[in-house]
């Protein structure tokens, strides 16, 4: 088929985009471009530093050797900010000679003649190769990457795996039981979460809440409280419960509730927005209302991917709960963690075996019912 | 032109200074004005991309128009909000290239859909349709040639099926206006005119002014009373069947384009 020729650019086209390109907007994505480079330039600087001073031989107040952490106190952050910024913004200036800068690219898009070109061939390709190999570089040695111990002193955890590999009977028969609680703890906050996660979930997907300024808002205002409430760690939330309803399963069952809604509103709104948007338009175009919308363009559609998570979800708890048994919160865990601090290794396998099995268990089960499902 | 003269009928849709731009800068259509009258069938033409299915989305604001005005039946469609919005959007059917059916429910519940736009009851909510509408459900999945298939899931059905599962909710729907985007495109050719001829039925037996857009030019002088031709958003040509010959077709849709066989 022949290609059309199109006018360069139309009167209403022209008309929006000088709506859209406004030098306000302009500006701030100018800004956000340089922001970004200046903070990338800066992680490379502060890693070449760091790599200076590990290499340079320096030694620190008690004689040794710098340990990573002392390095990374005497970084010259300021300075090195100063000339991130710097270097950021000549080469925001000078794009056109040195190459779109990787903020730039982000925020605005490579230059034309950029655009299909290899990593080779750009300024920002060599620049991104040398953030990451610097990155794993200084990883290396912040994380004090030991291969010599890690492939020649395992007898020193021999006594701990030979614990392991013995368990001891002693706890099975309470380890069975909590075992049974753990399972219902998972449970029980599961199935708190998944009304409430429902119902957020659609607040949380793009695609239902461009309406108007009020679903953009609460989309918004979910985003961020579900965000924050995912970034807390279940163990830190099962810390807050164990003050607040004392210590017992029931503060595990809260706890892992508040990380769960979090967790599946994410996954559920993700699958929202990934909806075949056929049905909305259907049903949109017989004059339904938005609820009935959402009954039947999008709810029969994100059912049996829902199930699937929350049963995912369920065998997520169960592993979790151990560990927030650990702080108090019921479980499997209450039992596990003063053997372990006591060394009791035998018993602590045991217990070990325990969890495994269940978690195990769960998998497959867990697998077989989303297989049945979707 | 055929049927009485233009003075004496009724604007079922006028499209003033129709423009559409996307979020991305594409220009989907540019400054479109058309008139359907009632008791048409208008086939919309034009290649891919030339802004037909856009054209028929702002119609019943599927999609939001950049600027002009759509009056449907002396209304303002695109001032409509909220509850007259709905009201608006229940007297105007569609039908599309994938059916886009609740492929989970049955094929009954699909068609009594098409009724959601005047049942506002908290039993939609559950599925639950009152006697009267089920009868009628049932009826039209009888009229497309359906009948005992009510209780199917609607994925169950082949596309042809599906497409007339489509045709049923637009009969439930009980509009006076239809629109069809590329109704055929997806189906085997094989079935394309039984498909087609619903949707004339639609038209001739339901009195329901019909805009649709079509690829197939044999289609198109069998079914349309009157034809459009867009092209990169503008429109191009206006004319009836009659008046589509060879050289019409190569000026909607360039010079390199081959029509068909029939057309020769």
């Amino acid at each position: 088929m022949a290609a059309v020729p199109r006018d360069p650019i139309s009167d209403v086209q022209q008309r929006i985009l000088e709506r859209q390109n406004t030098p306000w907007k302009k500006g701030v994505r100018r800004l956000q471009g340089l922001f970004v480079d200046a903070v990338l330039i800066l992680l490379v600087l502060l890693m070449l530093e760091f790599l200076a001073l590990a290499f340079s031989g320096r030694r620190g107040p008690t004689g040794l050797l710098l340990t990573p952490e002392e390095i990374l106190d005497r970084l010259t952050y300021p300075w090195l900010a100063l000339a991130a910024g710097f270097l950021a913004l000549v080469w925001n200036l000078f794009y056109r000679a040195i190459g779109t800068s990787p903020g730039r690219a982000l925020v605005r898009g490579a230059m034309k003649e950029e655009e299909n070109l290899p990593w080779t061939q750009t300024s920002r390709g060599w620049f991104s190769v040398l953030l990451i190999q610097l990155t794993f570089f200084t990883g290396w040695l912040v994380t004090e990457v030991q291969v010599v111990a890690f492939l020649t002193k395992f007898s020193k955890a021999q006594d701990i795996v030979r614990g392991l590999m013995n368990p001891s009977a002693d706890v099975l028969h309470q380890g069975l039981i909590l075992l049974v609680q753990t399972i219902f703890l998972a449970f029980m906050a599961t199935a708190f979460a998944i009304p409430i996660a429902f119902a957020v979930s659609f607040l949380a997907a793009r695609n239902l809440t461009r309406a108007n300024f009020w679903s953009r808002t609460a989309y918004l205002v979910v985003r961020t409280l579900m965000n924050l409430t995912r970034a807390v760690e279940p163990l830190v939330w099962a810390l807050i419960f164990i003050s607040w309803v004392g210590i017992g399963p029931f503060a595990g069952v809260l706890a892992l509730w508040v990380h769960s809604v979090a967790a599946l509103v994410k996954l559920y709104s993700e699958q929202i927005e990934s909806i075949d948007n056929g049905p909305v338009e259907a049903i949109t175009a017989t004059g339904a209302s938005t609820l009935q919308v959402l009954r039947y363009g999008v709810v029969p559609q994100v059912i049996p991917p829902f199930l699937s998570f929350t049963i995912y979800r369920w065998d997520i708890n169960v592993r979790m709960s151990t560990i927030i048994g650990f702080v108090g919160g019921g479980g499997i865990g209450y039992i596990l963690k003063p053997r372990v601090d006591l060394g009791a290794w035998g018993e602590v396998g045991t217990l070990v075996i325990l969890i495994a099995v269940t978690v195990w268990m769960m998998d497959i089960v867990s697998a077989k019912i989303r297989e049945r499902i979707v | 032109m055929s049927g009485p003269s233009e003075m004496q009928r009724r604007e079922a849709v006028r499209i003033e200074g129709l423009s559409k731009v996307y979020d991305d800068g594409t220009l989907a259509l540019d400054g479109v004005d058309l008139t359907v009258y009632e008791g048409e069938f208008l086939v919309v033409l034009g290649l891919s991309g030339s802004g037909k299915s856009t054209l028929l989305r702002c119609v019943n604001r599927l999609i939001e128009p950049t600027e002009g005005r759509i009056l449907i039946h002396g209304e303002d469609m695109t001032a409509a909000t909220g509850r007259t919005l709905r009201r608006m959007r229940s007297d105007v059917a569609m039908i599309f290239q994938q059916f886009n059916l609740v492929r989970r429910h049955t094929v009954l519940t699909n068609v009594l859909s098409g009724s959601l736009g005047r049942s506002g009851r908290l039993g939609s909510y559950f599925l639950r349709f009152s006697e009267i509408e089920r009868k009628k459900a049932l009826e039209f999945l009888e009229r497309v040639g359906l009948e005992g298939r009510d209780q199917s899931r609607a994925d169950a059905l082949s596309g042809g099926q599906q497409q007339r599962v489509a045709i049923a909710r637009a009969l439930m729907q009980e509009a006076k206006l239809v629109l069809a985007d590329e109704p055929v495109a997806s189906l085997d050719p094989a079935l394309r005119h039984s498909v087609m001829r619903h949707i004339e039925g639609l038209n001739r037996d339901e009195g329901m002014t019909v805009m649709c857009t079509l690829h197939d030019i044999d289609l198109v002088r069998r079914y349309a009373t009157r034809l459009v031709a867009l092209r990169a958003g503008r429109k191009v040509w206006e004319g009836t069947a009659d008046e589509f010959d060879d050289e019409t077709f190569l000026e909607i849709y360039g010079q390199e384009a081959e029509p068909a066989a029939e057309v020769a």
